[in-house]
């Protein structure tokens, strides 16, 4: 097999360095004040998310349904990192651990409606009541998921 | 690493050409936001992979910035598809690829895609920012052959695993040993290191 090693130039790290521009602290502060633009808009999304979400989880039977369930990990996999520009980190953290749980269940084709339940719960309380509710609790909520979806984990090999 | 985020450093991303790859139009309206935060003015949106290739065909890009595009992965093969299709200087432009969440299944995928460096989200401005900067620096090494093309993903310079024989000229081979003498008293490594006038 024929290796070839060769270093192209950047011209993106010339860029970067010509006169002008901005500093970091100020670029950060821009960016971060143009992302609180769309907490609004963010918000409206999750909820339509979590909407669709129910309802899919809603038409599941007993058995692994792989059609449903690739359907509801395209779902809830989408909309990861846009609840932590809504202050809603933990929403993200939830959506992480029922992706895991999605993936974990469609490589051992079985299906375990109470955990995805469980995890939808979760996703609508942490939603609504982020703001009041206290860092302990959503922590604890947040410990609970892991452990359900890590029960599914399991190393290859 | 470590970007500071309070740092003064000045960077210049005013007339640089970044596409984005996001199918998810709040996703492209994130990324949309940081970048325009940062300077950038010319940004392609593309929703699409075939946005994507149509754009990479029609102008120059200095940075690239992809989502792996869920559970399907077109992400990966549309860096893949960059790599090879030899459109240069494109098919060498960096490349951070973005993840929301990646199956069992496609981590092999991310990582032999051709990426400079796949991040997971939630994004936020200091890492983008910080993550620009790194895959930005020169002077690192492509790799081009049957199986793989892209960045060297060997940018730690470890040496080869333990255990294993490495596969390039340049590795080292051999054992390193046990110590022979003592270590360097640490004032004489000082004083290697200090500036001396030379007399010539």
């Amino acid at each position: 097999m024929s290796v070839k090693i060769h270093t192209p130039p950047v011209r993106l790290a010339k860029l970067l360095r010509t006169p002008g521009g901005l500093p970091v602290a100020e670029a950060v502060q821009r960016a971060g004040a143009g992302l609180q633009s769309l907490r609004k808009d963010c918000l409206v999304e999750l909820q339509t998310v979590l909407d669709e979400a129910e309802a899919c989880a809603a038409r599941a039977g007993d058995a692994f349904d792989a059609d449903l369930l690739a359907e509801l990990y395209g779902v809830v996999s989408k909309p990861i990192g846009t609840p932590s520009i809504c202050g809603l980190a933990s929403v993200d953290t939830a959506l992480i651990s029922l992706s895991d749980l999605l993936d974990y269940l469609k490589g051992q084709q079985r299906w375990d409606a109470n955990a995805v339940a469980v995890h939808l719960r979760a996703f609508r309380l942490l939603l609504h009541t982020e703001g009041a509710a206290d860092a302990a609790g959503t922590q604890a909520i947040l410990a609970g998921l892991r452990k359900i979806s890590q029960r599914y984990a399991r190393t290859e090999g | 690493m470590g970007l500071n985020p309070e740092s003064r450093a000045r960077f210049n991303l005013e007339r640089a050409s970044v596409l984005l790859l996001e199918e998810s139009p709040m996703g492209m309206n994130i990324l949309v936001q940081i970048l325009t935060g940062f300077g950038a003015k010319t940004l392609h949106r593309c929703e699409t992979v075939d946005q994507a290739k149509d754009a990479i065909g029609k102008v120059e890009v200095d940075l690239i910035i992809c989502d792996a595009l869920g559970p399907s992965g077109a992400g990966y093969d549309f860096v893949e598809w960059l790599r090879r299709s030899r459109i240069e200087p494109n098919c060498f432009a960096p490349v951070l690829l973005t993840a929301g969440h990646t199956p069992g299944n496609a981590v092999a995928r991310a990582r032999d895609c051709g990426a400079h460096f796949v991040m997971a989200k939630p994004l936020t401005p200091i890492a983008v920012l910080e993550r620009i900067l790194w895959i930005a620096r020169e002077g690192r090494r492509f790799v081009e052959c049957d199986t793989y093309m892209g960045p060297d993903r060997r940018f730690k310079n470890d040496g080869v695993p333990a255990g294993m024989v490495g596969r390039r000229r340049d590795d080292l081979h051999g054992e390193i040993g046990e110590a022979e003498t003592p270590n360097m008293d640490q004032e004489v490594i000082d004083s290697l290191m200090k500036t001396r006038r030379v007399e010539l």
